[in-house]
């Protein structure tokens, strides 16, 4: 909401005032960079006076959030730089952050922003040319892009069409088979307690519309009755395990296939262990999201996975259990075009796009709420001093909001779904999500369900790919 | 004030047309596939449906999400301060339902009563609401079991009611007759058959509601098992987002917060909601209601209970938003019904 006392160009006209310079924020590396920059200037070297800059101890403290602030405050251009590889002083810090700047980078390009603006580069203390030839040409690159869009909701702009999602999704169930289902659900539940294998099963109980449940903790086999099944069987149940464990000892969750990467995610971040748990999977007739198929569900079979420690069908119950190190799932993604087609037109118009959807953000925090990994006690999105993501509900914030949202979940996110479905402005974070999966599964291989795996962002090779970095 | 009449659809539009010259006029628009309430710059935009509601209520053209109560900056070694404007044009809230209509007079109770929100009441002033009976009910919606009616008069200037083809529009204000001015001339008087129209959507749609109507004496009985241990089972699937406070035509709180930098700044004041921990974070680090159940029952609460005169209007206008959108699938009036069934089962200290 602030402005800041840049002038904050505003391209709503398209056109680019006479005379006009861009403003560019550095993010530099003390060890590095900086003294590059010093050295430059020590050797009196000409470059263009466009760049403000920041010193930090490392590239691997930059956080995205540094350079989300950038471009809010009125920056039209960032450019990060820092240690070549091998020469961090903090040995890895800069490798880290090349893979968070790969995905950030590709988020930012997906959302709108032209690369032109967001520059990354190695210069060393040593290189006072290059810091000057970085300099000229990212201050020229940023000259072209123009001022940086506004954030602002678009008026009188039409949208987006985007090509429907196609899929046929799970087989179809129907009464009697779901009656099964439910029935043989509520048996394994109550012997699951009966036999005090767990203290607790959470499953989906009864909601007060069509197709909506309600998440049900049930601790007595007399309770089992509430255990519902069916289209309205939206929750990612695993949102509830941890809090669940507080009070018992072991505690069996109810899931869809689509829930168990975030299982998975969960043990691998040691927010709890396999044996504190008894997956429940259940034959799945797909979710309804406002009485449609949910596109997550459009190119699934449906089928539990033999990963869950009980299997639920039709026919009825049976122990599984399959080591989980050698099991893979994967689902192809009916949206995957949606987000083709996005990627495929202009920046300024995926800008607009994003913008409108922002623009929406109320800032309830059901995005968080819902998902099961973003499991933080204190989120950023709280942290005052210092402040890093506005609090005002508007464009500037929400847009730093979601994007440091969809960050903080890049290599880590299951594609429950959940955020989307829980959003009340129908943002389509689903397509974020996705985009970040895609980028990350690019460039650094896919993930199993292994909890023994590190996930990417947390992770770093040598030889990772570098080639946009200058 | 009785004057009303009766329209076809593009004598509506045509009114709505007029409007736009010398007011800024807000209404429900369809974005992305679903309906919210937005400025219009032409009429077409508007929809105009007998029943349906937008996504959340009209509440954010009162009380904006986030707006400057003041703004600074520091320019040659002193700070300037500013009130930041307020908008000049005359604003028309178009097509508000009668149950956010409503939500708007329960904010004015708030923001309008003790000492005046000047932000707020310069733009009540300024601000007629066009709010449109509903000829149907949305599965969410209870509005009859809490004590509101889908042809509420509360809070409208102007009502319009929709007839099988036509509409009726019904001044019931003198700012809606302001509002009217001389567009009726040419327009055709509602007959008493047309007025016979809002008894019967009355009837309609407490018909189509299913739900058993929460009792006003109930009020005193949540108050007195204020510390019944069936909260922290009600409350146990809460996640604990804002999305029932904001999307609800009645919530009204708000959190304060300096956005600025270097150079210059604001006091912010942004919509905040009692199911967020922080809402009661208190500086020292004491929170008052650390946990979820204790936040979910001050929401349920202060919906249904801490009124002050019995026949003070629940503060839930029955617009079912906060349960057709709970992301945990919360119904606050079967949380209501099963607290007070424990409550009254098990006395009202009764620890589970």
């Amino acid at each position: 909401m602030t402005e800041a006392n840049v002038n904050v160009v505003q391209s709503g006209t398209g056109s680019v005032p006479e005379g006009w310079q861009p403003h560019i924020v550095a993010l530099v590396c003390n060890w590095c960079s900086y003294a590059g920059a010093d050295m430059a200037g020590t050797t009196r070297l000409e470059y263009p006076a466009n760049v403000r800059m920041v010193r930090f101890p490392c590239t691997g403290r930059m956080s995205p959030l540094m350079i989300l602030r950038a471009f809010e405050q009125g920056a039209d251009g960032v450019l990060v730089s820092g240690c070549h590889p091998g020469d961090c002083h903090y040995v890895q810090g800069n490798l880290v952050a090349r893979r968070r700047f790969t995905i950030f980078r590709s988020l930012m390009d997906f959302i709108g922003i032209d690369l032109k603006r967001l520059h990354f580069a190695w210069v060393s203390a040593a290189e006072g040319h290059k810091w000057a030839k970085v300099v000229t040409e990212v201050t020229a690159a940023v000259q072209e892009a123009g001022p940086l869009p506004s954030f602002a909701s678009p008026e009188g702009w039409d949208g987006i069409e985007l090509p429907a999602a196609t899929g046929t999704g799970p087989n179809e169930l129907d009464a009697a088979q779901l009656d099964a289902i439910r029935t043989n659900l509520r048996k394994a539940a109550s012997e699951v307690l009966m036999a005090d294998r767990v203290g607790v099963v959470i499953g989906h109980g009864a909601g007060s519309l069509p197709d909506q449940t309600a998440p049900v903790l049930i601790t007595e086999t007399s309770d089992c009755e509430k255990l519902e099944w069916g289209h309205g069987c939206h929750n990612n149940l695993s949102t509830y395990i941890v809090s669940a464990l507080e009070r018992h000892e072991r505690v069996a969750v109810v899931a869809k296939t689509c829930d168990l990467w975030a299982i998975s995610g969960l043990i691998r971040e040691g927010q709890l262990r396999r044996d504190q748990l008894l997956v429940i999977g259940v034959q799945c007739p797909g979710v309804h999201n406002r009485s449609e198929l949910a596109a997550k569900c459009l190119a699934c079979s449906g089928d539990p996975h033999p990963i869950c420690d009980l299997v639920v069908t039709v026919d009825g119950v049976r122990e599984s259990c399959q080591d989980s190190s050698e099991a893979t799932l994967d689902i192809p993604d009916a949206r995957d075009e949606q987000i083709a087609h996005l990627e495929s037109l202009p920046h300024g118009e995926r800008w607009k796009f994003w913008q409108r959807q922002f623009g929406r953000c109320l800032r309830c925090y059901a995005c968080r709420a819902a998902c099961p990994l973003c499991y933080c006690s204190s989120c950023i999105a709280e942290k005052h001093r210092p402040q890093w993501i506005s609090t005002a509900i508007d464009n500037r914030g929400n847009s730093s909001w979601n994007i440091i949202r969809a960050i903080h979940l890049a290599g880590r996110c299951s594609g429950c779904d959940e955020c989307a479905r829980a959003c009340p402005a129908d943002i389509r974070l689903d397509l974020i999500n996705r985009k970040l999966a895609l980028e990350v599964e690019r460039q650094y291989g896919k993930i199993g369900l292994d909890p023994e795996q590190k996930s990417a962002l947390v992770d770093f090779r040598m030889e990772d790919s570098e080639e946009f970095i200058l | 004030m009785g004057s009303s009449w009766k329209l076809t659809e593009a004598q509506l539009r045509e009114w709505l047309h007029g409007l736009l010259d010398a007011n800024a006029v807000v209404a429900p628009v369809e974005e992305d596939g679903f309906v919210l309430f937005r400025p219009i710059a032409s009429e077409d935009q508007a929809v105009v449906e007998p029943s349906g509601k937008a996504r959340w209520s009209p509440k954010e053209f009162l009380f904006p999400r986030s707006e400057a109560l003041y703004r600074y900056n520091f320019t040659g070694g002193t700070v300037q301060l500013e009130d930041p404007p307020l908008p000049e044009k005359h604003q028309v809230l178009f097509g508000v339902r009668s149950c956010d209509a409503s939500g708007l007079v329960r904010l004015d109770e708030i923001f309008l009563s003790g000492t005046r929100d000047r932000l707020y009441a310069a733009r009540r002033e300024n601000t007629t609401v066009v709010s449109t009976a509903c000829a149907a009910a949305d599965p969410e919606c209870f509005c009859t079991a809490v004590g509101y009616s889908p042809v509420g008069e509360e809070g409208s200037d102007v009502q319009l009611v929709p007839l099988d083809e036509d509409w009726m529009l019904r001044v019931l204000t003198d700012k809606g007759r302001d509002l009217v001015g001389d567009a009726a001339d040419g327009w055709t008087a509602a007959t008493a058959k047309d007025g016979k129209r809002l008894p019967e959507l009355e009837k309609i749609i407490s018909e189509q509601i299913e739900r058993s109507p929460v009792n006003r004496e109930w009020s005193k009985l949540l108050e007195e098992g204020f510390e019944h241990g069936a909260w922290e089972r009600l409350a146990q699937h809460c996640l604990g987002c804002g999305v029932c406070a904001y999307v609800c035509p009645s919530c009204s709180c708000f959190d304060m917060n300096h956005e600025a930098n270097a150079w210059c700044g604001e006091q912010c004041r942004s919509w905040d909601a009692c199911t967020f921990p922080l809402f009661t974070h208190h500086a020292s680090g004491h929170n008052p209601r650390a946990t979820k159940q204790e936040r979910y029952r001050q929401r349920v609460l202060h919906k249904f209970a801490f009124r002050e005169e019995d026949d003070e209007p629940f503060r839930c206008v029955g617009c079912g938003r906060c349960v057709a959108l709970c992301p945990a699938g919360l119904d606050i009036v079967n949380t209501v019904a099963a607290a007070v069934e424990a409550i009254q089962e098990e006395g009202p200290d009764a620890a589970r």
